[in-house]
């Protein structure tokens, strides 16, 4: 089954009929903040897609926090994705919705496009996500050290069943990719992950729930 | 040399704390542009900008407004600012941050997606506190999904735009075998990069176009 997911804000009637006529899908999903399903353009769209026999799903999100509707969007996608192919429209909803919207399709990897009077699909590679740019061990390390400072050696040890050389070979080159910070505390190497590092944490774990 | 990139709409409270935020600025560049039929929004946007404008002379930072002819022409804004941005590398000035925070929903979108292209740091001001939000983008390196054959293959595509190539002759401009191109274009017909069409005279050749979206993808110099 296609979906078409969409961000959506009460006067975005126009966008997503446009992406409902321009985009071919059979199963629609409304993203939007707040009491969305209250609206008028909500009502008017969940209308015609009981025209065609399908019920509508509606996604709400809450806060202002860029990075927690990155999250949100991203689980969204993510759950959709298990089940069927889909399609995202980033151009309803608030500026910080949209936005949040565009990082996820980054995230995972997912055809997007920005439908406001004309179309224009976003250059994200279907498939092509966060993950692809490191090897198993490195999105290991990544994900084991999430936010907090992590002694190396329990890296070695839960990574690399006590091997130290493929550990230390890896944190080397996430340092260098400017992902990792290290620290020296009474002789034992500890590890943080940068601002760009978490980032690509959250982005890995997003793209391990599909 | 520092820069700041900005995109700016009816209020400069919006872009001038990333300026003055920002140790060292040389120079600002800011988007801005409305509706030329929308009186008002001409107006107010006009005022915005010259507000702008006269913060950076005061305090000695050269500025360049850049109006855009559709400020809702998500495309045309993406592919403008990514020339700018390339521009500036290429020229090796550091941009220090670009602030997304103003202008219509297009402008500020199509920043982001070239913030994410190119790697550079962003940021919003809050609407309300006009506090600074520094946004932990995530940057997507093609060169390191795309193998070596693809981006030989984007490249030439791209450079080759208004021609209707087939795979043979793809295949001898990427000085690679047919089978060979073939398999690189499977994957990326598969990732959305490219697809093939009826040839117009002979059924069983196919021409290669390039997706519209790769276009933003390579950017203008690739």
């Amino acid at each position: 089954m296609k979906t078409l997911v969409s961000t959506f804000g009460k006067e975005d009637l126009e966008k997503v009929l446009l992406a409902m006529k321009l985009l071919p899908y059979e199963k629609l999903v409304l993203i939007g903040k707040g009491e969305m399903t209250d609206c008028d353009a909500f009502k008017r769209v969940s209308a015609l897609e009981e025209m065609s026999g399908h019920r509508l799903t509606a996604e709400e999100l809450d806060g202002n926090d860029f990075m927690e509707l990155v999250d949100g969007v991203s689980e969204i996608l993510a759950e959709l994705l298990r089940h069927e192919s889909i399609v995202l429209n980033v151009s309803g909803g608030d500026k910080l919705l949209g936005d949040a919207a565009i990082l996820a399709a980054f995230r995972l990897g997912v055809e997007a496009y920005h439908c406001d009077e004309r179309l224009t699909r976003l250059p994200v590679l279907r498939g092509a996500t966060a993950k692809d740019r490191f090897t198993p061990t490195e999105q290991r390390f990544l994900t084991s050290v999430a936010g907090k400072w992590t002694p190396l050696d329990n890296l070695v040890e839960s990574i690399s069943q006590g091997k130290r050389q493929p550990v230390e070979r890896v944190m080397r080159e996430l340092r260098k990719m400017g992902l990792l910070i290290t620290e020296v505390q009474g002789g034992k190497i500890r590890v943080a992950l940068s601002g760009e590092g978490k980032e690509v944490a959250r982005a890995i774990k997003a793209c391990s729930q599909r | 040399m520092v820069a700041v990139f900005g995109t700016l709409g009816y209020r400069p409270k919006s872009l001038i704390p990333t300026i003055k935020s920002t140790p060292n600025v040389d120079k600002v560049v800011f988007y801005c542009g409305a509706d030329r039929s929308d009186s008002e929004a001409l107006k107010r946007v006009t005022e915005a900008r010259k507000a702008v404008i006269d913060y950076c002379r005061t305090m000695r930072i050269a500025a360049e407004a850049v109006d855009l002819e559709d400020p809702f022409d998500f495309k045309r804004i993406a592919l403008r600012i990514r020339s700018d941005i390339k521009k500036h590398k290429r020229d090796g000035k550091e941009i220090a941050v670009f602030n997304i925070a103003g202008g219509t929903r297009p402008t500020s979108s199509a920043a982001l997606l070239v913030c994410i292209l190119e790697g550079i740091p962003t940021v919003y001001v809050h609407d309300i506190t006009y506090e600074e939000i520094h946004l932990p983008l995530l940057r997507m390196e093609y060169s390191q999904i795309l193998s070596g054959e693809e981006r030989a293959i984007l490249k030439v595509l791209l450079k080759n735009r208004g021609k209707d190539l087939t795979e043979v002759e793809l295949a001898r401009l990427v000085g690679k075998h047919k089978a060979t191109i073939n398999h690189h274009l499977r994957n990326l017909i598969s990732k959305g990069a490219v697809r093939l069409e009826g040839h117009h005279s002979d059924s069983r050749k196919k021409i290669v176009r390039l997706e519209e979206s790769t276009e933003l993808l390579l950017g203008d110099d690739d």
